[in-house]
């Protein structure tokens, strides 16, 4: 008997695909194997006991699951559009500057370098009520006189975690637009002033088009990492007070290792998987839609 | 004349704008780290201090010295967590270069069946939350006994660097014309030779630019080291910060040093690869 002998992009391939069988499909097998259990840490045997939907079930009638998963898609719109926005504002300003590019390039690229963690801490440092620099910043400019629950009441905390968020990601998005918008060659601009064009429909019209594959590369990357919100949630409010700022993740964290029930916490697990999966394989067609629509080969 | 000067003027106006606008946008940008390396240089003293100290009165590296002094004049074990993650980002990273090279070399230069698909599925792997895949990743390590080791998380790592490690080089790869390596078949190379002698070199700095972006995620990962280490056998930097904080106080120089520890590595490798690191995402955004 003999094999056939397996083409050269396979075996290039096989390494890759060995080790991320082992260390995400095959665990993530397992999970959504316990998502059926009522398994819990503490009690090994009950890996074995088989409930059916019973957790999914918990799940869907559970309000404060729903109220997490909507605050975290709420959460993903809100920041992925204004990074979007802010990035492109951002990329015309530095591609505007005459002088010293490099430098604000490499300033732009700033907030990339902190881990998410980091961003975090530091964003909690910053809107901390008492000696936070934004509190201090507001009353020693005379706004106010009280000392701000930044981080305490949960709708002011919403919108410093977006600010935390926001911060860490549009370079992310300038960077990737600017890339796009020196790539861009200069003719079809020069062509529209010449035929009449407002520089709003230059924009519209030329740039945006060329760009937008650029854009949705930010996009994809993004949505490929966008549970490191968990990692600035999990420092700068962990989910508190009392739940306000309840993450998907964060709560699938809360559920799993400190309550202990695995079996639930991984229903819950595959909600959010669900989630970033929809995101990435929307922008990888946008991505492919914009790509063929200015003619590259993909 | 006049319709002269006033749209002067306006040029003027848009042009001072221009700069504010700037100056504003970079402001924001900064400001935050310039806050922490400011405060971990600051007695807590002055911190704490309300009404707030707007210009620092006395500067001390006395965060920093304590930090490096070890278990119990300093708190913490910086040193070991530092040693940790070194050896952790610095081992995966290889690792997934090596993997990653192989995978994108296959997508840059073959076609097969499914390509653009597998891309995608690759892809997909690297959108699983790093918390939701801790979970069965844990109970997986906890069985084999890796739990809070090296090898542990170096395997997670690597994994999680994989499919960006890919993409990244893929991009690399097809900025090489395929006639060069052609050539160099022709010339009497086999495919191989003309992979490292050809287009090993010209691709090289990409290369490197993909290694800096994997270390550099795996020097920052949190949520899944938070939950695979233990103790100072193998926790790393993102999670000994956290040992600063109490159940009721943190203790912010101290967190704002380490901070400033973790940042200066991944600043001076982001500041060395920024060029190459936009070329590579974006290669075949325009030209195919």
């Amino acid at each position: 008997m003999k094999f056939p002998r397996p083409s050269a992009p396979t075996l290039l391939l096989l390494p890759a695909i060995v080790v991320l069988a082992a260390v995400v499909i095959v665990p993530l097998l397992l999970s959504f194997y316990s998502s059926f259990t009522p398994f819990r840490l503490t009690k090994p045997d009950t890996f074995f006991v088989f409930v059916g939907f019973r957790n999914y079930l918990t799940i869907l009638s559970d309000w404060n699951f729903w109220v997490a998963f909507g605050r975290t898609v709420l959460l993903l719109t809100v920041a992925l559009n204004l990074e979007m926005l802010l990035g492109l504002g951002l990329a015309l300003l530095v591609e505007r500057a005459s002088r010293g590019q490099r430098v604000l390039r490499t300033l732009m690229m700033f907030p990339m370098m902190f881990s998410p963690i980091l961003v975090g801490f530091q964003f909690k440092f910053m809107f901390n009520d008492n000696i936070g620099l934004v509190n201090n910043a507001l009353q020693a400019l005379g706004l106010t006189d009280t000392a701000i629950p930044w981080l305490i009441e949960g709708h002011l905390a919403f919108i410093a975690i977006l600010t935390a968020e926001i911060w860490s990601s549009t370079s992310v998005f300038a960077i990737l637009i600017l890339a796009g918008l020196l790539a861009m060659p200069r003719e079809p601009i020069e062509a529209a002033r010449v035929d009449g064009c407002t520089p709003w429909q230059t924009f519209r019209y030329v740039v945006w088009p060329f760009v937008m594959p650029f854009a949705y590369i930010a996009m994809t990357i993004r949505s490929l990492d966008v549970a490191r919100a968990y990692d600035i949630v999990k420092i700068m409010t962990d989910g508190g007070p009392a739940g306000r700022t309840e993450l998907l993740w964060t709560l699938v964290a809360r559920t799993a290792y400190s309550d202990a029930r695995m079996g639930l916490a991984n229903a819950m697990a595959y909600f959010s998987i669900l989630l970033s999966i929809l995101f990435t394989v929307y922008f990888f067609r946008k991505l492919a839609a914009a790509r063929s629509q200015i003619g590259a080969e993909w | 004349m006049d319709d002269n000067s006033s749209a002067r003027f306006k040029k003027r106006l848009l042009k001072a704008g221009h700069l504010i606008a700037l100056f504003l946008a970079m402001l924001f940008i900064c400001m935050p780290g310039i806050w922490i390396v400011l405060s971990s240089l600051r007695p807590t003293v002055e911190i704490m201090a309300k009404p707030p100290v707007w210009i620092p009165q006395e500067l001390s590296f006395d965060a920093y010295v304590s930090m490096f002094s070890g278990v119990g004049k300093g708190g913490i074990p910086v040193l070991e967590y530092f040693r940790n993650s070194l050896i952790i980002s610095v081992t995966s990273t290889v690792i997934a270069i090596a993997i990653g090279m192989a995978g994108g070399y296959a997508f840059a230069r073959y076609r097969f069946r499914g390509k653009s698909g597998m891309f995608l599925g690759l892809m997909l792997t690297r959108t699983v939350p790093g918390i939701a895949l801790s979970l069965p990743l844990f109970f997986v390590y906890a069985r084999l006994g890796i739990i809070d080791t090296h090898f542990g998380l170096i395997l997670a790592y690597v994994a999680l660097n994989i499919p960006f490690t890919i993409w990244l080089i893929d991009g690399f790869f097809r900025q090489v014309p395929k006639d060069l390596a052609e050539a160099a078949q022709i010339d009497g190379c086999t495919r191989w030779q003309a992979f490292w002698q050809v287009e090993f070199p010209l691709a090289g700095p990409g290369i490197a630019s993909a290694g800096i972006f994997a270390f550099l995620t795996s020097w920052n990962e949190f949520a899944l080291a938070s939950q695979l280490t233990r103790s100072v056998n193998s926790k790393t930097l993102p999670v000994g910060l956290l040992d600063y904080t109490a159940e009721f106080t943190i203790d912010w120089r101290g967190m704002c040093a380490l901070a400033v520890v973790m940042i200066v590595p991944a600043l001076t490798l982001t500041f060395i690869v920024q060029k190459h690191l936009v070329g590579g995402l974006t290669s075949g955004a325009v030209k195919g």
